[in-house]
């Protein structure tokens, strides 16, 4: 986010914690378009994906003190709870499991760009992608379809075709490799 | 890479399910170092979610939200609930999963001594929301076997108190069901009076203590959450 925009979102993510209803408007204004996008693309359904956002918002007034800013940026903070309430949903059986198959989960989605103010960083994305990009093809595909589909390994090695154990080291082995990369980029 | 990191790995990604799950949530409320680990991977994975284009909702749904905070209590007016309840951490799908898993459980493994009378009475649950967090304490009642089944899994204790749960007859003073175990599935027969008291819409109370429950000398602490017994 621009510096302005991340000020003003830190200022009413404070101001959520006293119960200030105007800040969790101010937050909703400045973040919906972003969280709405990720919740989206993990539940592929308009419907399901608002019911998430709600349910984002709401647990963010009753639980304003969940976020630390020494922590996390306010951004990507919110993104991820976002994207793990999403998977949440996926779990519960809410939401008809692989909503999105795993192939379309593994592409690069291709849904309106955003603004650069609602960026996480985009220097650290660069890192990640790079870090997975060494990762071998299969293993690659199978850590973003996790996280952009919400997929677990069971789903992972029935769409790869392969035993789940297979598929479990794979990803396990990719997983020691990328921390090993991201610990670099520290 | 640790055990525990590989685990955070995979729980921050959103591999596991059942179980697994259920046991990667408990630690992230439990273990600080696994909750660590976690939010390692969550911070180094978020800036792949700048890859997700944006999309706008429904122009309702601000006021959905809106319509729906009027109807909850404000951050600031809870806090002091929500300090009494900080240590209860966990999420609600765990505690569900948990209760029907542990009352999977109970049908299987009758204890020795359960009386037998075959023909089975539908049994009673209640789930019990600690304070605005999403925890539920599940409460599992079978009739035709006197047995009650609470289900903490996933709770921590705090170390200063404990919680008592109480059943609300519906005459005379509250009746102790016992003092509630952080974690812990607990099974427990019920001795035939106070077993008579329950039934389809029973309210049950949530109490809090000093270690060991409520002092024989003095009056029940706080009540800090209720709830009721259901049939199904």
């Amino acid at each position: 986010m621009s510096n302005a925009a991340r000020a003003r979102l830190t200022g009413a993510m404070q101001r959520l914690a006293t119960g200030d209803k105007r800040a969790l408007e101010e937050v909703y204004r400045l973040t919906n378009v972003k969280l709405f996008g990720i919740c989206l693309r993990i539940l592929g359904d308009r419907k399901e994906a608002e019911d998430a956002l709600q349910d984002v918002y709401l647990n963010l007034w009753r639980r304003a003190d969940r976020f630390d800013p020494e922590r996390a940026s306010p951004i990507s903070w919110l993104a991820t709870f976002a994207r793990n309430r999403a998977v949440d949903r996926l779990r519960t059986g809410k939401v008809r499991a692989g909503s999105v198959p795993v192939e379309a989960a593994a592409e690069l989605p291709d849904a309106a760009p955003l603004a650069d103010d609602l960026l996480i960083d985009a220097e650290r994305a660069e890192r990640v992608h790079g870090c997975l990009d060494t990762l071998d093809e299969n293993t690659s595909d199978a850590i973003r379809a996790a996280f952009f589909g919400g997929h677990t390994y069971a789903e992972l090695a029935e769409a790869q075709e392969v035993p789940l154990g297979t598929m479990k080291s794979w990803i396990r082995r990719g997983l020691a490799k990328l921390k090993t990369c991201l610990e670099k980029g520290e | 890479m640790t055990e525990r990191d590989q685990f955070a790995a995979e729980y921050a990604l959103g591999l596991l399910e059942g179980e697994e799950l259920l046991v990667a949530r408990a630690r992230a409320a439990r273990e600080p170092d696994f909750a660590d680990a976690v939010a390692f991977w969550e911070a180094k994975l978020a800036p792949l979610l700048d890859d997700i284009g944006g999309a706008a909702p429904s122009p309702a749904l601000w006021q959905r939200i809106e319509a729906a905070i009027e109807d909850a209590p404000a951050s600031g007016e809870i806090v002091d609930l929500r300090q009494r309840l900080r240590f209860w951490r966990f999420a609600s799908f765990g505690a569900a999963a948990a209760a029907v898993a542990a009352f999977a459980l109970v049908l299987i493994q009758p204890l020795p001594s359960a009386p037998g009378p075959q023909t089975a009475e539908a049994p009673m649950v209640a789930n019990i929301p600690i304070g605005d967090t999403d925890l539920r304490l599940a409460v599992t009642y079978l009739p035709d076997r006197r047995e009650m089944l609470v289900s903490a899994s996933g709770l921590t204790a705090d170390g200063v108190h404990d919680h008592e749960l109480w059943l609300v007859p519906d005459e005379g003073e509250l009746r102790s069901l016992g003092v509630v175990r952080p974690g812990e599935e607990v099974r427990m027969p019920l001795d035939p009076g106070l077993a008579a008291l329950i039934h389809n819409g029973s309210q049950m109370v949530l109490t809090r203590e000093p270690i060991g429950g409520k002092p024989p000398a003095a009056a029940a602490g706080p009540v800090v959450a209720e709830g009721t017994f259901a049939t199904i």
